[in-house]
């Protein structure tokens, strides 16, 4: 699980970084960020494949209905900022894509958080 | 665009709610999911536990998601909603963030307007400041392309 965490912040990270260059240079989101985005997608499903075996395998959460509400919030904020991206066909395109990066960065960390408590015994 | 629109822009030299201020409605958007499943989760959970904090996270998450709507819309009347909500989340913010400080025991769980949002790097505090400041600095007219 931390493998994926790991790899799906630093894509998010990394996606970002190319939105706010996009931002800084006054561009809008192109369709490259978007394939990107759907790496990010594939790590953060892996990652849902990744719970749900360890899951039923007896990795017990303590919070078992944040932690899933996270997930697929998760899922759901770079399609946003996508359907954004074909909308709006500015610079602000692309600063609302860094937003939705750093929001799945957060998401992950605090996913990270909760998939350490886990019910003793 | 419509003639009265058009009109209306003539009169108002601000700038047109573009730009940031999409910026400001998607940050809003990520608030107002949040706030909301936040809220239904520790309701879904228990209820009972902490009454007044859920009852609070689930006031902030609908003025969020009212703040949102309105903000995008943009409309004459969106407008008016929209300096109502955020003016109710600042209060909101400052009134919880006060109480939660000053009385601890009143809310044994956090909601998002705990500790002036210090659980969310004070976001719910600084946004509704820039949404008062782009409400009073933006053009009325609906976000359109450009």
């Amino acid at each position: 699980m931390l493998v994926l965490t790991v790899a799906v912040a630093t894509l998010a990270l990394a996606l970002g970084a190319w939105a706010a260059v996009r931002l800084a240079r006054d561009l809008p989101v192109i369709l490259r960020q978007l394939v990107a985005g759907g790496a990010v997608e594939v790590a953060l499903l892996g990652q849902v494949a990744a719970a749900v075996a360890l899951t039923a395998s007896g990795h017990a959460l303590a919070e078992p209905l944040t932690f899933w509400g996270y997930l697929v919030f998760a899922l759901l904020i770079l399609p946003g900022a996508g359907a954004w991206a074909f909308a709006d066909r500015t610079r602000w395109s692309s600063a609302v894509l860094l937003v939705g990066t750093i929001t799945v960065v957060v998401m992950e960390l605090r996913m990270w958080q909760l998939w350490g408590q886990v019910i003793p015994g | 665009m419509t003639g009265s629109e058009h009109e209306h822009d003539e009169l108002d030299d601000r700038p047109p709610s573009l730009g940031p201020g999409r910026v400001l409605i998607a940050v809003y958007g990520v608030f107002a999911l949040a706030a909301s499943a936040r809220a239904s989760v520790q309701i879904i959970r228990d209820v009972s536990e902490a009454p007044l904090a859920y009852g609070l996270s689930a006031f902030a998450a609908v003025v969020y998601i009212v703040a949102t709507l309105a903000l995008a819309h943009n409309g004459a009347r969106s407008r008016v909603v929209a300096w109502v909500a955020v003016s109710v989340e600042l209060v909101g913010v400052l009134t919880v963030g006060a109480a939660s400080l000053a009385l601890p025991e009143a809310f044994p769980r956090d909601t998002v307007w705990s500790g002036f949002g210090a659980g969310y790097g004070y976001v719910p505090l600084v946004l509704p400041v820039i949404g008062l400041i782009y409400l009073s600095r933006s053009r009325p007219g609906r976000v359109s392309a450009g």
